[in-house]
């Protein structure tokens, strides 16, 4: 059987600027897959290519052996795969509950009572049921991340795809993301989280992936992929890592 | 990996469907209400003298107009200058359908068809472009489709052309049952909107409206939107310019293409308030009461016009509507959705 997503050969230039370079792996169906490397390491340029805002330049994008390289992110939505955003995109006029009935009725249920179960569900995972008749553009900032994630949430995703989702909380915050993901993950949904938080990461992924400079320089089981000798290199002064590793 | 243990939990999919109501006060208000208004519109011309009824006519024209271009600019961000292309072309409409025998009255919808059906594959040239790009656009379509018509001596050239096959009315019936289609022109474009905003569309404008990357995120499909929306406002506009040709009994391309139109839509919704139902109804109703005490001062109604709408564009930037609806935190036509039992405090703008 086909990997559920799988890239081939990808290449992706900003002008000069390779951001990924003949990146290519696969994300089995229900795997818990984290990402992680420096700033600028092409991370969130990968989710763009797996998500579909972005292009790929050369290679393949395929979702369960299907091709969806030259399908938009909405398309690509429809078929399966979900994506939350570094800094959240809430629909700020409209209530949580719209913002996720939106999601619902277009990428996961379209029939009416179907859809208000769908947003509900999201709602209640991501711990958002007390604020569903707020304007999302009142949200703090846990908040929006909670409404980001159930919004990807909502559209019924076969892989979720997580943008540093628990950058910026506090400590007991990071947790209850973490809640979240499992639950997610419980279901049988991929999930493949770019985070800066370690601790997050490796309590909740079974594998690792390092990027560096827009190629793959690590990948396995996430200790083993954080002691490595390449990665320890790119991470050279970045004590977060180390300290989770050891 | 038994720190992965997976914890229990429900499925996401099969929860039983939550209460989910539209609007915070019943909706029988609104049906009520505006039952009640279009019913007395509807007796007007046993109520006031037929040059009071031809005000009207014009009233709900524009009506219908400025409403197709809230639509457009207000809920899906097409800012369009160029609506009069489709005005003409149902004008036009009318007149080919009642040289080849239709009743012209009869033949309104078919008329406002037409101008949809030329909208679609029009709508794959000029959504290439965006913004200030796309409202120009707009306007060269309108000033081709102007000289196209034109350079068809069949259809009179630049001088125009009658509308055939009125005669056999007596003016007194003709004034009515003109006035009575355009009240319903009016009416349709205004619950067709109401409808569209209400339904899964509706939610995917404001979506857009707000973040368009969120919007494709959340799997909607964006073009498709704008599409829809776009052909529904060349119908709407199709069906005035259709009125337009029955009312005056002639077409000439100077006129029903004139970028005036454009302009009449853009101001009664810009001072009105624009992204709002309401909006549009009340720039008309502003935009008609001057139009009525002031058009015999000349120069001087030019410079009150442009005089209100600076004002509204500077201290109440939303429109009168947005202005007074900020304050009163009311709106006559809900599309909201509020999830029962969970404490309503919000309320769709």
């Amino acid at each position: 059987m086909a990997p559920l997503l799988e890239l081939n050969h990808v290449t992706k230039r900003f002008g000069q600027v390779v951001v990924a370079r003949d990146v290519s792996f696969t994300i089995e169906d229900g795997a818990a897959v984290g990402i992680v490397g420096p700033n600028g390491a092409g991370k969130t340029t990968l989710f763009g290519v797996m998500s579909g805002d972005l292009r790929a330049d050369s290679g393949q994008v395929r979702l369960a052996g299907r091709d969806v390289t030259r399908l938009d992110a909405a398309e690509r939505t429809r078929l399966g795969i979900g994506r939350t955003y570094q800094v959240p995109r809430p629909f700020s006029g409209m209530t949580v509950f719209e913002n996720l009935l939106v999601a619902a009725q277009q990428g996961g249920e379209r029939r009416g009572a179907a859809s208000h179960s769908l947003a509900a569900s999201a709602l209640e995972r991501a711990r958002l049921s007390e604020r569903a008749n707020l304007r999302a553009g009142q949200l703090g900032l846990l908040d929006r991340k909670r409404l980001e994630l159930a919004r990807a949430l909502a559209t019924r995703p076969r892989v979720l795809l997580l943008d540093e989702v628990a950058g910026g909380l506090t400590e007991p915050e990071v947790r209850e993301v973490v809640g979240i993901v499992r639950e997610t993950l419980a279901e049988g949904v991929a999930v493949v989280w770019i985070e800066h938080v370690v601790r997050a990461l490796l309590a909740s992924v079974e594998r690792l992936m390092c990027l560096a400079d827009g190629a793959v320089i690590g990948d396995g089981e996430p200790r083993e992929v954080l002691s490595s000798a390449a990665v320890r290199e790119v991470y050279l002064g970045s004590e977060a890592a180390f300290e989770a590793a050891s | 990996m038994t720190a992965l243990a997976p914890p229990k939990v429900p499925d996401l999919a099969p929860a039983p469907a939550p209460e989910v109501r539209r609007s915070s006060y019943p909706s029988a208000w609104l049906a009520g209400g505006s039952l009640g208004a279009v019913v007395l519109l509807a007796l007007m011309p046993e109520i006031i003298s037929q040059g009071g009824l031809v005000v009207l006519l014009n009233f709900f024209i524009l009506l219908t107009m400025a409403t197709m271009w809230n639509l457009l600019a207000g809920y899906a961000g097409m800012v369009s200058i160029g609506q009069q292309a489709f005005v003409g072309l149902g004008g036009y409409s009318v007149v080919v359908l009642a040289v080849n025998g239709l009743n012209p009255l009869a033949s309104i919808p078919l008329a406002a068809v037409i101008p949809a059906l030329v909208a679609l594959p029009i709508s794959y040239l000029v959504f290439r472009l965006r913004g200030g790009y796309f409202a120009i656009a707009t306007w060269v379509v309108a000033d081709t489709a102007e000289l196209v018509i034109s350079s068809v001596t069949a259809l009179g050239g630049g001088t125009g052309h009658p509308v055939p096959g009125l005669g056999s009315l007596s003016p007194r019936t003709f004034g009515d049952v003109t006035y009575w289609l355009s009240l319903g022109v009016a009416v349709l474009a205004l619950a067709v909107t109401y409808g569209l905003l209400r339904s899964r569309l509706g939610l995917v404008l404001a979506a857009v409206r707000d973040d368009e990357v969120g919007a494709r995120s959340a799997g909607a499909r964006v073009m498709q939107a704008r599409r829809i929306v776009f052909v529904v406002a060349a119908l709407g506009c199709g069906a005035a310019g259709a009125l337009l040709a029955v009312s005056q009994l002639q077409v000439q391309p100077g006129s029903i293409f004139s970028v005036q139109w454009a302009a009449e839509m853009i101001f009664v919704t810009m001072i009105g308030g624009m992204g709002t139902i309401e909006g549009p109804i009340l720039g008309t109703v502003l935009f008609f009461v001057l139009q009525q005490n002031l058009a015999s001062q000349g120069a001087w109604y030019l410079v009150i016009l442009g005089s209100v709408a600076v004002v509204v564009a500077i201290w109440a930037p939303k429109g009168i509507w947005g202005f007074v609806s900020s304050r009163l935190k009311f709106q006559l036509f809900p599309v909201g959705y509020l999830l029962g039992g969970r404490g309503s405090t919000g309320r769709r703008r």
